[in-house]
């Protein structure tokens, strides 16, 4: 299904709980869609099973999937509010390149004439949608 | 469950092991990490009854192990040095094993085989050391153990071997809760598989840990500010090892990520980096916290 860096630092469990997080926002696994069982998960990756489970325990308290007793793991139906905790990432990520970009002499004007480019091209992208 | 209760161990006058209490829960990987000469195999060798500790008790699913047949039957115990009796072949040596352990599972014996692809009509002594390490594998699954406790498991095994056999033990830990405690000297090795790590260092259990929890409490800081900070910055952290690289001050800091962030912001740095340590590195600073540091000598 997919492969882990074992090299990496992240840990493993936080490695699986980031990729069926990022599997679940993108549909490559679908609402109600079973998740691979701890046991053939843990064969195919060569992980430890109990890793996988505290994964799955972590991905349910989040609310992006539901287990069945007897019948394994379900994907949940997202609500897409806005995700405060992605939102928040984005921020950190903007304010840094924001700042370089004021280093290297641009001015806030014409960061809101950016702004303002990104957000017309935004609302002609839906309107193509529609039609 | 494989709980240890302050065992003390004494070889001569050497304290090997001084009240080690550990736990083991059941369908766990236990990885048992120290320093040379930590007394793992001495730890290893009295939790599969094969020594007495001086004091102390160690129980399994609440009896106790030395000289108990049947706590025995349900354990295999690989160790460091592998033993055959001279002259056996592999079928040989798996008749002795079947009639030694209750459990033997002969069906998977010759499942196994598939995997291995050794002649079993070959005598044991004839084979490389990395062979017979796979024959002691094969011989140790094939007696569906309860409890299994590798010493150096995977010495002398090929990357391919080493993959098939840590799929193995994964299948079983899966499938019937089987229950591994593992020493290594290759940390890379066994950190994909473990989910909790011990630490031995002369005699004593230093910490004992979820491995992920043992990773989200220590990293490791990269951090630049542009004027001289005040001293103050490193009160309140918990500091394992600090060096300067330049401008550059990289620092292992145990504590949570969001703490260590948040307490260095208030300083304004230029440049703020996290990073979580390997679980190397991690033996590498606690080791070094308890006075087994890393010293470059000039030879």
């Amino acid at each position: 299904m997919f492969d882990l860096d074992v090299r990496s630092r992240k840990p493993i469990y936080e490695q699986l709980v980031d990729k069926l997080k990022e599997m679940i926002i993108n549909d490559v696994l679908q609402v109600d869609e079973k998740l691979p069982s701890v046991r053939v998960l843990a064969q195919q990756l060569t992980i430890n099973p109990n890793t996988i489970q505290k994964a799955y325990r972590e991905l349910e308290t989040q609310g992006y999937i539901y287990s069945v007793k007897g019948k394994g793991s379900f994907v949940n139906q997202l609500v897409k509010t806005e995700n405060s905790e992605e939102l928040q990432k984005v921020k950190a990520q903007l304010e840094k390149l924001i700042a370089e970009a004021m280093f290297f002499g641009m001015t806030k004007d014409e960061l809101q004439a950016l702004i303002n480019e990104i957000e017309d091209q935004g609302k002609r992208g839906d309107r193509d949608d529609r039609q | 469950m494989i709980v240890s209760n302050s065992i003390s161990k004494k070889y001569e006058k050497s304290h090997v092991l001084q009240h080690v209490g550990l736990q083991v829960r059941k369908g766990s990987i236990y990885g048992l990490l120290g320093s040379n000469g930590a007394g793992k195999t001495t730890l290893m060798k009295i939790i599969a009854g094969i020594a007495r500790p001086d004091d102390g008790e160690i129980t399994i699913d609440g009896k106790g192990v030395f000289e108990d047949t049947e706590v025995k039957a349900k354990m295999f115990f690989l160790s460091d040095s592998l033993y055959f009796f001279s002259q056996y072949t592999i079928k040989q040596m798996a008749d002795f094993f079947r009639d030694t352990y209750p459990n033997w599972n002969q069906e998977r014996f010759f499942k196994l085989q598939q995997l291995f692809q050794l002649d079993m009509k070959k005598k044991i002594s004839q084979f490389s050391k990395g062979m017979q390490r796979q024959v002691a594998f094969w011989l140790a699954l094939s007696t569906m153990p309860e409890y299994l406790i590798l010493d150096e498991p995977f010495d002398g095994l090929d990357a391919v071997i080493r993959k098939k056999i840590k799929n193995l033990l994964v299948q079983d830990v899966a499938e019937r809760e089987m229950t591994i405690i593992i020493s290594s000297h290759n940390l890379r090795e066994i950190e994909d598989i473990c989910d909790y790590i011990g630490i031995l260092h002369q005699g004593k259990l230093l910490l004992e840990k979820d491995i992920d929890d043992l990773k989200s409490d220590i990293h490791k800081v990269q951090v630049a500010f542009r004027e001289k900070p005040d001293t103050e910055v490193w009160d309140g952290l918990d500091i394992l090892y600090k060096e300067k690289r330049g401008s550059v001050i990289l620092a292992i800091v145990r504590g949570k990520e969001e703490r260590i962030v948040s307490h260095l912001e208030q300083f304004h740095p230029v440049i703020l980096d996290l990073l979580p340590l390997t679980l190397e590195e991690i033996f590498v600073y606690e080791m070094g916290d308890a006075g087994y540091a890393i010293e470059n000598i000039l030879v």
